[in-house]
């Protein structure tokens, strides 16, 4: 119980809101062929990135860099890095891309963050012991 | 009001040999100009520049040009014709280059621009003209350049 004389302090707080701290998106992604036993090296994976985005965007639209940070060519996942203006363009040409010399395949998308520590876990792959 | 505001691309179809401008018509431009804009931006720059986009105006003797398009993405259209490098017209394939002179709301103000452009442009052939006879008819044109109702626009001298 408060006494009813005390004056109360204006309560006082700061809060600090950081927006676009950083200028690059990453994604965790992994392709899906139709035949399981096709390989693609980094080079290949990033070379089939450009042509969808050139398809879906043009020469112009579609020429924006975007790095392939790591690649695992047994399970064919890997992290894209992409700075935010490109992040939507980059995004959806992953989402129609749909052959790979002539055989079907889907790109899955499991993370994207600003923050490339976010990708080190996720909570469907978390062993809980 | 018009729920679409739009844009006018005032542009000069210049060949080589001027000849070839009479078999330009409008399907050619139509057809050069959505392949350029497919290969600049892609299939989605493709699908948003088809909407709304008309080639409103062909003048075959000027090579003059009005290409009508949305404000929300006329720079999609507008940044793809420095790569438009042919017409094709039944059959015939030729080579030219797209100058857009002017973006416009309308098309009165493309055609009151156009009006100034024609009137520089002849101020500027009248000292290179070789006889009395050139230059009469140069200040002719000049002194009749008025802004009609339909789109229409003066005839350039030919050099």
């Amino acid at each position: 119980m408060r006494r009813a004389d005390i004056q109360d302090e204006p309560a006082t707080y700061e809060r600090l809101v950081y927006k676009n701290t950083s200028v690059y998106h990453y994604m965790r992604i992994s392709l899906v062929l139709e035949n399981e036993s096709t390989r693609l090296s980094a080079a290949q994976l990033k070379q089939l990135i450009v042509s969808g985005l050139r398809d879906l965007y043009g020469e112009v639209g579609g020429a924006f860099p975007f790095d392939l940070l790591t690649f695992d060519e047994s399970t064919l996942t890997g992290v894209l890095r992409v700075y935010n203006s490109g992040l939507v363009k980059l995004w959806s040409a992953l989402t129609l891309l749909g052959f790979y010399q002539n055989e079907l395949c889907f790109f899955r998308v499991t993370q994207v963050s600003p923050f490339l520590l976010t990708l080190s876990g996720n909570s469907r792959e978390l062993e809980l012991d | 009001s018009n729920a679409f505001l739009r844009r006018y691309l005032l542009c000069e179809v210049c060949v080589s040999d001027r000849r070839n401008l009479s078999l330009l018509d409008d399907r050619a431009i139509y057809t050069a100009t959505k392949a350029a804009v497919a290969r600049a931006h892609g299939d989605y720059g493709a699908a948003l520049s088809s909407l709304g986009f008309s080639v409103k105006y062909l003048n075959a003797h000027t090579g003059i040009v009005f290409l009508r398009c949305r404000k929300s993405h006329y720079r999609l259209l507008w940044s793809a014709l420095p790569f438009i490098t042919s017409l094709e017209n039944r059959g015939q394939r030729v080579p030219c280059f797209l100058n857009c002179l002017h973006v416009g709301g309308t098309i009165r103000t493309c055609q009151k621009f156009l009006v100034r452009y024609n009137t520089q442009q002849l101020h500027r052939m009248l000292p290179l003209c070789q006889s009395e006879a050139e230059r009469s008819e140069i200040r002719k044109s000049v002194l009749s350049c008025t802004l009609k109702k339909e789109a229409d626009d003066e005839e350039e001298e030919d050099e």
